[in-house]
């Protein structure tokens, strides 16, 4: 009985990353065929790529999808180190509700945070710039870094500090010798983890982009509501291997604590 | 004395002043919005009003519009559930080592990809002419693409939020301890008594975070439903985005995101209500 | 290598004081051994001496500089914690050259010194290994070894064999006093293990809920408690309550509430009627089979009501009407003949073993 059920799991697994991996492994394929409303049978061709590297709209959204994502990513984690920091080591009252604090942000639907920076910055007479689009992403992206780090300085030893302090060491000394060291897979993870928050949002880059600076996100949904360009094929495809095996490398690496190393 | 460094509060500065600035004042100046006839922008004269909010509660047309925002997060939690919690508990339990880790990343991988290009893969497979009507087509059965259709909604929801789930109810079952499992079975209890009444408890905290994680976006969704909708979809994320970009009533939009943010926290309070109340019944 | 002073120390946990208003002065070189139950601030006051912890009111005096206000790490001590807390992300060299490095020693010297301490606890050859990669006992070995490279003027161990399995603590407990006796470096030790305490160390504090109950070399607590608390602690005690009835050239006989006069030697002055305690240990208690004649001295009769045999001794629990359960304690072999349980026996002890407590109430 145990065998059955064993086996029926793995086919459910099976299955179920069918669900998942299907629809991108044909848009995928498509991006090589030849036919422009992704018709089967597969024609192989790679004139869409070659369309991909003449349009500059699609390749600039992209390069602007990963300029803003490294960007954003660094300073919100620099931002979230330091805080981090603070809530691990010290103790007082305010904790829990800083703590709380950091759920509205990572709960809200973005739309709703993405049209209240929008409103604000009208009202201010603040027009849309790659500065405020700049602003929301970090905005986003600080909880998660914040959690991130958090987790892994909670699973540090809290002793090894007292024991660099009984060797002689000063705390500035201290903390580049130990608790940066031991702190750095937390902080590299919350580098990969905004930089894929940053990276995929399209409701903070669609309100508040201003004209002229376009993300991938957006051309994608601007390509499908106007008519498909098969190039979009080509871009996704590519964006999706890197993509994939940036994570399945990082992966890897860095445990997120979701699993107990 | 302080020994540590780095702990001084004004580290807390940087992160938690951003988030105020950028985060809880435009809340706060987006709420105070709600309640005025317009955006104040110079020398304009604006009232304080309830007309944002009898709006929704005047037109049948906004409450049709929240009913369908909710209802849409409804299936797409359920379908998650019902097939995320099956996947999260294979995932845990019967595979192991160097398997489990490959399949694990396996899942999160599109995780990591953009959601617009997970998105767009849909619209091909669902398409007239797709991919789906292309294979059926070879049966010499007619299927017409079911894009721009509310099915077509959920099924792109699902697949789109179906890691969240996942990983959360994996965390929380993964906690597990083996040894309760085999506790309740040398009890007698047989293996559907056993999930019943020891797993399926023990993994509820992580069922409530997917739930939270799945429900509160799908709520404000409005790329789902437009790009795959077509036409007829409206949702009252599409409805404020409206506001926003074209109708530019912003001021009417304001008091519909307070009101989705409304419903949206009155949800979570209640179901962290409930799990309360099953943890004290316990 | 220094003296250490406590004078008039204190702290507390909220309301609690885990601190007492302690007072103690560790000479040079000793090896000094922190003993109770938990709670009852040891640990405590080991870490007011190290510095983690800042004490509301007192004076700590190391060599002749106080300093209760001075930072852990200017201090010029080692610990060695209970859990090691050994750097992971560091190879064995670098842990140990950690303080080393601290000071501001050139790397070529601190080399040589971690070498030289390497070969001091046996643990050569293992440099380049991480943390991880070590068993309970050589991690332990180089916490201590991390600890006493930097040539500190205090040792504080805080319970550091505690994770070890019985076997291998025993064998670091003698490499622990002998490494000690070869540097002659003063040594703060903390432990529950009463065991543990009189087998390392040359003197030793029984504390007790953040108050010192005594001060003394281990056997001489053993022999001449100062309270019931510290006979308790420190092994079996069969104690007796009762008043004083007599007063005979330098001992004192009291009669128990069942009427027995039990007879201690002593050169405290009593008065009749004083209400006392009289405890003697178990292996000065000599057991004979059958009853002998009532009301002499120092003599009971009971029956055997357990024998617990653990290799090279026994231990005889008799029970004796009108008190709790005696426990004898002899050697294996020591007597001819089996002893079997419920036989009837007769205790009797000599008044130069027997000892005179304060009749604590028992709280």
């Amino acid at each position: 009985m145990k065998h059955l059920l064993r086996n029926t799991a793995r086919v459910y697994i099976v299955l179920a990353l069918g669900f998942i991996y299907v629809p991108l492994l044909i848009m995928m394929l498509n991006a090589f065929n030849q036919s422009r409303i992704n018709q089967f049978p597969l024609v192989f061709d790679l004139v869409w790529f070659q369309k991909l590297a003449q349009n500059q709209r699609l390749i600039r959204a992209t390069v602007n999808s990963l300029s803003i994502a490294a960007f954003t990513s660094v300073l919100a984690t620099i931002c979230a180190t330091f805080a981090a920091l603070v809530l691990a080591r010290q103790q007082f009252r305010g904790k829990a509700f800083l703590q709380a604090l950091l759920l509205p942000p990572m709960t809200i639907p973005w739309i709703i945070l993405a049209v209240a920076l929008l409103l604000t910055f009208f009202w201010l007479g603040i027009s849309r710039s790659i500065v405020t689009l700049l602003l929301g992403h970090v905005t986003v992206q600080i909880p998660f870094a914040i959690i991130v780090i958090s987790a892994r300085l909670a699973a540090t030893d809290r002793t090894l500090e007292d024991a660099a302090a009984s060797l002689g060491s000063r705390p500035a000394r201290t903390f580049r010798t130990i608790t940066l060291p031991l702190m750095l897979p937390g902080v590299l993870a919350a580098l990969i983890f905004t930089f894929a928050v940053s990276f995929d949002n399209f409701p903070i880059s669609y309100f508040l982009a201003p004209a002229g600076v376009s993300t991938l996100p957006v051309e994608i949904y601007t390509a499908i509501r106007t008519g498909f360009t098969p190039e979009v094929n080509a871009i996704s495809t590519l964006v999706f291997i890197v993509s994939a095996a940036c994570a399945l490398v990082g992966g890897r690496e860095i445990s997120f604590g979701v699993r107990s190393a | 004395m302080s020994m540590r460094f780095g702990g001084r509060w004004w580290g807390l500065i940087p992160a938690y002043g951003w988030l105020i600035l950028f985060c809880f004042v435009p809340l706060a100046v987006m709420f105070v919005f709600s309640f005025l006839s317009a955006v104040p922008l110079g020398a304009r004269e604006v009232s304080f009003t309830f007309n944002n909010y009898a709006t929704f509660f005047q037109s049948s047309l906004y409450s049709q519009l929240t009913l369908i925002s909710l209802t849409m997060a409804f299936q797409t939690t359920f379908w998650c559930l019902l097939f995320g919690y099956p996947l999260a508990w294979a995932l845990s339990k019967a595979v192991r080592g160097r398997t489990q880790g490959v399949l694990f990343l396996l899942i999160v991988v599109p995780f990591w990809s953009n959601s617009l290009i997970r998105l767009y893969s849909w619209v091909i497979v669902l398409q007239n002419g797709g991919v789906i009507s292309q294979f059926f087509k070879l049966f010499g059965i007619s299927v017409p693409g079911i894009l721009f259709t509310y099915p077509a909604i959920i099924i792109a929801l699902v697949h789109a939020y179906l890691p969240y789930m996942v990983l959360t109810i994996y965390v929380s079952l993964d906690r597990i301890d083996d040894s309760l499992i085999e506790a309740s079975r040398s009890l007698g209890a047989r293996a559907w008594r056993t999930f019943r009444r020891v797993i399926l408890p023990l993994s509820m905290p992580g069922v409530v975070s997917g739930v939270i994680l799945v429900f509160v976006p799908v709520v404000g969704a409005f790329v789902e439903p437009r790009l795959l909708g077509g036409r007829q979809s409206q949702t009252l994320g599409t409805i404020i985005e409206n506001q926003f970009v074209n109708s530019f009533n912003w001021t009417l939009g304001s008091a519909l995101s307070f009101l989705m943010l409304f419903v949206v926290l009155l949800l979570v309070i209640l179901s962290a209500g409930i799990s309360r109340l099953r943890s004290r019944a316990q | 290598m220094s003296k250490v002073t406590i004078e008039g120390m204190s702290y507390h946990y909220g309301a609690l004081a885990a601190v007492d208003d302690i007072a103690l002065t560790i000479k040079d070189g000793e090896f000094f051994a922190l003993l109770g139950p938990s709670g009852s601030g040891k640990t405590t006051l080991l870490r007011l001496i190290a510095g983690f912890l800042t004490p509301e009111c007192g004076r700590l005096i190391i060599g002749d500089k106080e300093m209760q206000h001075v930072p852990v790490y200017a201090r010029d001590i080692g610990f060695v914690f209970q859990n090691y807390a050994l750097f992971p992300h560091l190879t064995v060299e670098q842990n140990i050259a950690f303080g080393l490095e601290s000071r501001g020693m050139p790397r070529s010297e601190a080399r040589k010194r971690v070498a030289d301490v390497l070969a001091l606890v046996q643990l050569i050859g293992l440099e380049r290994r991480r943390p991880a990669q070590l068993s309970g006992g050589q991690q332990q070995r180089v916490a201590l070894a991390r600890a006493i490279v930097t040539e500190p003027r205090v040792l504080l161990l805080d319970e550091p064999l505690g994770a070890l399995d019985r076997k291998l603590r025993a064998e670091m407990q003698i490499e622990l006093r002998q490494l000690q006796k070869r540097l002659g470096t003063t040594t703060i030790f903390v432990t529950h293990d009463q065991e543990e305490a009189m087998t390392l160390a040359d003197r030793m504090a029984v504390l007790r809920a953040g108050k010192i109950a005594q001060i003394d070399a281990p056997m001489h607590a053993y022999e001449y408690p100062q309270s019931r608390f510290v006979a308790d602690f420190l092994g079996v005690a069969n104690t007796f309550t009762g008043t004083v009835s007599a007063l005979e050239n330098g001992c004192v006989v009291l009669t128990t509430a069942a009427g027995d006069p039990i007879s201690a030697c002593s050169d405290q002055s009593f008065t009749i009627g004083q209400a006392l305690a009289i405890m003697v240990r178990p292996e000065r208690v000599i057991l004979q089979k059958g009853s002998d004649a009532r009301e002499r001295v120092n003599t009971l009769n009971g029956y055997v009501s357990y024998i617990s045999r653990t290799g090279a001794s026994l231990l005889i629990h008799v029970t004796v009407e009108g008190y709790p359960p005696l426990t004898i304690f002899e050697q294996n072999g020591q007597r001819d003949g089996e002893l079997h349980e419920g036989e009837n026996v007769a205790l009797t002890w000599l008044p130069e073993h027997a000892r005179v407590l304060p009749a604590e109430s028992e709280t």
